[in-house]
């Protein structure tokens, strides 16, 4: 009879730690759905704007087939999540200045007779658009939502999927991995609202400037002609006090 | 022992100071200068001549501009045009686009000197652009940048969403030739919910006060309308839409119909003809970026029409980037409309101008 009862006793142990430990097992698959996107993402954007108010410089590389076949550079003033200013330097396009608040963008053209009134359409053009260029905090123009973790070669990241707050948002939607260490960005795919994949990113280099560690280098993949790619370079950062006249749309004094 | 671990701590904390060490962000430099070069060749060729003018007229023209930039606070910018032009003859010539100095305090901006400012809202023409460069509907560009500012001193308040200007132009220093009057004009301009509308009052010498009201506004992820509203003795109204494909076809429309007094007049128009109604349709790609080998081909096309007397002019432009510091350009220009009517005076029926830019 005692062997029944220390049987039977070994047996509701054992079925009460297997229940304790399924419980166990499933408050922790709980727990990695409850992670914080919104912290997350804000993180990852601390890797592409260094400080409230800065100022930095993009060279982007086209590439055709492998082969780079232009050049152009631009200086980028950024303050807060929605004001930037972006003055062109190459030659060709020398002159001309973008300016981006909130949804609304302008590009003043040196021979245009007015400042030039963007539609979000419009910010999608080129190989590298102004929106690649002038629009990085994504936590103030998107929703996310955790999707899964997933590893991305030897690194291990979360996957988020991002989806614009606004019709003005430069893409309508964005899968995004993020290095599951320290959140920085380490893929994105871009899509339109009529779910087309536009665009792939891979941020591929980071660096350690004044103290913080900033993106260095991001290569675009048009996923429509998919012979062509750009490579944008972030060099020269540093915060600046900017002037809110800046950002100003009416503004005649451009430099 | 001691000393031992006390050399290896430091050479530790050495290391780690040397992994620590970033690079530091760079210093803003006090000054900050900007300049480029232009230099264009224009040949335009004109085609069926009602009168006896040579048949080629060609352009060489230099243009200068730079500027000088100390902290945010101070800025001396210019921009000129030396220009070389053989038609009957040979003329040279230099002339001063923009010259001016800017001083920058608090949320104020001051400036003093020949400037080019843009308060119309209009692509291809404008009323209320009352201080502005003439539009000219066959080419709103101004392709060889030939577009001059006007004399004046300039205050600007700007605080969050809302700014005002004050502007006072003079046209004692204009180049001969140039009829300009003196304008003062005040300008109150304001962001709200994706408007930009300004509210522009003024006067100008030897005339009547003048109000406007311009808009933009984009709607959507494909189209901006544009708006001005002007009285001057009598309304103007310019209304305006740009719409963009997804292929990045990019469409401008314009409406705008002025009264017919001194001041809007065409040299063309009659003084009897009365109230004028004038349309603008352009259809333009930058970058043909789709067809494999025309990613540095930007071309356009545009009709300019009075519906009035139904005269018209069709424009076609096509331009060719080569590498960074040179593009070319054909711009052509077809006046039709009956004997008599606003587009068919000018003394051709083509107009083929053929160019080549460099930049630097």
């Amino acid at each position: 009879m005692s062997n029944v009862n220390s049987t039977l006793r070994i047996f509701l142990l054992a079925t009460l730690l297997a229940f304790l430990l399924l419980f166990a097992l499933r408050g922790h698959a709980a727990s990695a759905p409850a992670l914080d996107a919104t912290a997350l993402l804000k993180r990852s954007d601390a890797f592409r704007n260094g400080w409230t108010s800065f100022v930095t410089r993009v060279k982007i590389t086209n590439y055709e087939s492998g082969k780079p076949d232009e050049e152009k550079l631009y200086e980028v003033s950024q303050k807060g999540t929605d004001k930037t200013y972006v003055e062109f330097m190459t030659p060709r396009e020398k002159g001309r200045h973008l300016l981006m608040l909130g949804d609304d963008m302008w590009v003043f053209l040196p021979d245009t007779s007015r400042p030039v009134r963007i539609t979000p359409l419009e910010r999608l053009s080129g190989d590298a658009s102004n929106g690649d260029v002038a629009r990085t905090n994504y936590a103030s123009d998107y929703t996310p939502a955790y999707l899964r973790d997933e590893k991305l070669g030897e690194t291990e990241c979360h996957v988020l999927e991002l989806t614009a707050k606004r019709k003005g948002a430069t893409y309508q939607r964005i899968i995004y991995w993020l290095n599951a260490q320290d959140a920085r960005p380490v893929r994105a795919e871009f899509y339109l609202t009529s779910g087309k994949h536009i665009k792939s990113a891979t941020f591929d280099d980071y660096a350690q400037i004044g103290g913080k560690t900033l993106l260095r280098r991001l290569t675009l993949y048009d996923e429509i002609r998919h012979n062509s790619h750009s490579r944008l370079e972030y060099s020269a950062t540093t915060p600046r006090e900017l002037p809110d006249k800046l950002f100003y749309q009416g503004r005649a004094d451009r430099f | 022992m001691i000393r031992v671990f006390a050399a290896a701590l430091i050479l530790v904390s050495g290391a780690c100071v040397a992994i620590g060490q970033d690079d530091p962000a760079p210093e803003q430099s006090a000054f900050s200068t900007r300049y480029s070069l232009a230099v264009i060749d224009d040949a335009t060729f004109y085609g069926g001549l009602s009168s006896p003018l040579p048949k080629v007229l060609n352009q060489v023209l230099v243009e200068p501009t730079f500027s000088l930039k100390y902290r945010d606070r101070w800025s001396f910018s210019g921009s000129l045009v030396g220009a070389e032009t053989t038609f009957n003859d040979t003329v040279a010539h230099a002339r001063v686009k923009e010259i001016y100095t800017a001083f920058s305090a608090g949320d104020f901006d001051f400036m003093a000197g020949r400037k080019m400012l843009r308060w119309g809202t209009g692509y291809a023409f404008t009323s209320a652009g009352v201080l502005d460069p003439p539009r000219e509907p066959t080419d709103p560009g101004d392709r060889l940048n030939l577009n001059e500012g006007r004399d004046m001193v300039k205050a600007d308040w700007m605080r969050g969403q809302h700014a005002l200007t004050f502007a006072w132009s003079t046209g004692e220093l204009a180049r001969k030739g140039m009829t300009v009057p003196d304008t003062a004009a005040i300008r109150y301009n304001l962001l709200l919910r994706g408007f930009d509308t300004s509210l522009i009052a003024g006067n100008d010498s030897g005339s009547d006060a003048f109000g406007a009201i311009t808009f933009t506004r984009v709607v959507g992820q494909a189209w901006e309308l544009h708006g001005e509203g002007t009285w001057r003795e009598k309304g103007a109204i310019l209304l305006g839409a740009k719409y963009t494909t997804t292929a990045g076809i990019t469409f401008i429309g314009e409406f705008y119909t002025p009264p017919n007094i001194p001041y809007y007049r065409s040299i063309t128009v009659s003084p009897s003809a009365g109230r004028q109604h004038y349309g603008f349709l352009n259809a333009g790609k930058t970058r043909l970026r789709e067809l494999p080998g025309w990613k540095e081909w930007d071309v356009s096309g545009s009709v300019v029409t009075n519906f009035d007397d139904r005269s018209y002019v069709i424009v076609g432009d096509v331009n060719r980037w080569f590498g960074n510091h040179l593009s070319s350009y054909v711009h052509l220009e077809i006046p039709r409309g009956h004997r008599g009517s606003e587009y068919s005076r000018a003394p051709y029926t083509t107009a083929t101008s053929v160019g080549i830019r460099f930049h630097l």
